[in-house]
């Protein structure tokens, strides 16, 4: 493994440990209470639906059948919560590479260091798909263990591949952070428009369902192309994640170029 | 013979506002350049672009003779930056290891030996460091690997004075391996004991650049003679180079401008019981490179 990967990755170490708990955390809060949930499906469904009237319930994924194992599973993990901080998880990663240490002034010491800038940004990105990927990993045996023991009834093979999109938008999301903090070397700017988009993304694709004014833009949102095929309910969209895969590429390439032609740290 | 370090027509602005402007400039092989300037004159910006951390606005500047694009050139060059910014909790040690790796390799006990020299307490981690703990960190990693050029940047500003004292010795230890040194400075007492040349920088722009020998000839010196027995003034009237003269009995007072030899001649001619010789004040010329009027303005003072 490249030096500079190693380097990293203790760098990313303990904030990797710290979303991995606090997801955990969540995930095991909220999927040890599906029992209750099953045993009283009317009552449960009908609370949610009163709790979240109108659009909100769209904003929440519809809230179909909350009281089934994939509809549970869909709503409380796959839908909202769990992609929102796991993203979150991801800018906070992908900023680090580059815009953080540039504004504290270490990243000027590493680029006196014969390494090629493409280098640089490439083994940093690689390092942030590396923990992404650990905290996805981590988090995707606890989903299935979990679902094991609450006797969800969603089909494994399901399970992966609605954690799969959900590592992809996130690392889509993170690798975006990343871009921008390479191309402008500002932490608060990166976080902002990236998560920006985030949130206009998630909005878009979730109340375009049934607003026609946006459904047309529902293409433009990087969520259209994990919520859109279900995969918890339908398995792998494949086209669908190809798809948010070669954005991510396609901003990490646009990483590097970015990076190789600007002054660092002024 | 090429050049370790060449520019022409080096130029950055930030924007609209200038940092360096025609900076062309030839550092040979082991010589160990002064770079002086008063604050905000652009020798970070000029050390900055010989690292490629940022890019010139216009003209060029190779290393070794190669492009500063050059990744490998960076392999040959030691830098500690002049704020170095740590962070994290990596501790030191580990920092440096990796520094040296990314390097290729630094030889068994280098960095232990730099830590002993300087007394770096290299257990600590890099975020909780103090500042001079932190600054030999910056120290150790520019030597550790032996560089053929070290660029140091205002190295002793605020380094307290038992490091400082090491640092020199070991600056004076790759001068005389033969190694390549520029050394940004904006006083010239920091670099003038150690440079071969200097160079001086007033706003972006290269104003002077000076053998440190050819300065010292023009340097200007304060003597005093004591002699056995009054002597008269007129012997050291119109001597060449020596000016303001006064005599009070035995003691003779007087300002030379470079060299020396009149006023020992002159002297010689009585019973020297006792001679100060100041300094030569190359400050004093110096300065007069700051100012635009008149150089040498000292000179009618
Ligand atoms: N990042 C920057 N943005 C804008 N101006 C800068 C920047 N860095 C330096 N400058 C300007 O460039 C000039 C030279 O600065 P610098 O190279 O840091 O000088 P020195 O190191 O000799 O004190 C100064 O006028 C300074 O204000
Ligand atoms: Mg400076």
């Amino acid at each position: 493994m490249p030096t500079l990967v190693r380097k990293t990755l203790g760098e990313y170490r303990r904030s990797v440990i710290g979303w991995l708990i606090g997801i955990s955390a969540f995930l095991s809060l909220y999927l040890s209470i599906y029992p209750s949930i099953r045993s009283n499906p009317e009552f449960y469904q009908q609370a949610a639906l009163s709790k979240y009237p109108g659009p909100l319930k769209d904003l929440m994924g519809g809230l179909a059948d909350i009281a089934s194992g994939s509809g549970y599973l869909q709503t409380v993990v796959y839908q909202l919560l769990v992609p929102l901080l796991l993203i979150m998880c991801a800018m906070t990663l992908g900023t680090r590479a580059i815009a953080v240490p540039e504004e504290q002034g270490t990243l000027e010491l590493t680029m006196t260091l014969p390494i090629d800038r493409r280098r640089l940004v490439l083994d940093r990105w690689a390092a942030f798909a590396l923990s992404l990927l650990a905290v996805a990993l981590v988090t995707l045996i606890l989903v299935l263990a979990l679902a094991a023991v609450g006797d969800l009834k969603v089909p494994a093979g399901n399970i992966v591949a609605a954690h799969a999109g959900l590592f992809l938008i996130a690392f889509f999301f993170g690798t975006l952070a990343l871009t921008l903090g390479a191309a402008t070397g500002k932490r608060a700017f990166a976080l902002a428009v990236g998560g920006g988009y985030a949130v206009a993304g998630y909005v878009i694709e979730t109340l375009g369902k049934s607003v026609d004014a946006i459904s047309w833009l529902r293409w433009v949102s990087p969520f259209h192309y994990y919520l859109d095929g279900r995969p918890v309910f339908q398995g792998w969209p494949v086209g669908d994640y190809l798809v948010i895969l070669g954005a991510t590429a396609v901003l990490a390439m646009t990483a590097v170029l970015a990076f190789e032609r600007r002054d660092v740290g002024v | 013979m090429t050049a370790v370090v060449e520019t022409e027509g080096l130029t950055k602005f930030y924007g609209r506002r200038k940092g360096l402007e025609d900076l062309t400039l030839q550092i040979q092989p082991g010589e160990v350049f002064g770079y002086l300037g008063p604050n905000g004159a652009g020798k970070t910006t000029t050390i900055r672009l010989l690292l490629d951390v940022i890019r010139p606005t216009s003209g060029r500047a190779t290393v070794f003779g190669a492009d500063t694009r050059d990744t490998a050139v960076r392999g040959r060059i030691g830098y500690p930056p002049g704020e170095l910014a740590l962070e994290g909790r990596e501790r030191a040690h580990d920092f440096l290891t990796f520094m040296a790796d990314v390097r290729g390799g630094v030889s068994r006990g280098r960095i232990d030996e730099l830590a002993e020299r300087l007394d770096a307490d290299l257990s600590i981690r890099m975020g909780q460091l103090s500042k001079g703990n932190r600054q030999k960190v910056g120290l150790i990693q520019a030597f550790m690997h032996e560089p053929e050029l070290l660029i140091l940047d205002e190295p002793t500003s605020g380094l307290d004075p038992l490091v400082q004292h090491e640092f020199l010795a070991m600056v004076r230890e790759v001068r005389t391996a033969g190694r390549t040194v520029l050394m940004s400075s904006h006083v010239l007492a920091e670099v003038e004991n150690v440079a071969d040349r200097v160079g001086i920088v007033r706003a972006g722009r290269l104003v002077a650049v000076e053998d440190v020998a050819a300065l010292r000839e023009r340097a200007v010196r304060h003597v005093e003679f004591h002699f056995d027995a009054p002597v008269p003034k007129e012997a050291f009237e119109d001597l060449l180079g020596v000016r303001d003269v006064t005599v009070e009995g035995a003691s003779l007072r007087c300002t030379i401008d470079g060299r020396p030899d009149a006023l020992i001649k002159a002297a010689a001619k009585f019973t020297v019981v006792h001679m100060v010789s100041s300094e030569p004040d190359l400050e004093e010329i110096f300065l007069t490179y700051y100012s635009e009027e008149a150089p040498r303005a000292h000179a009618g003072a």
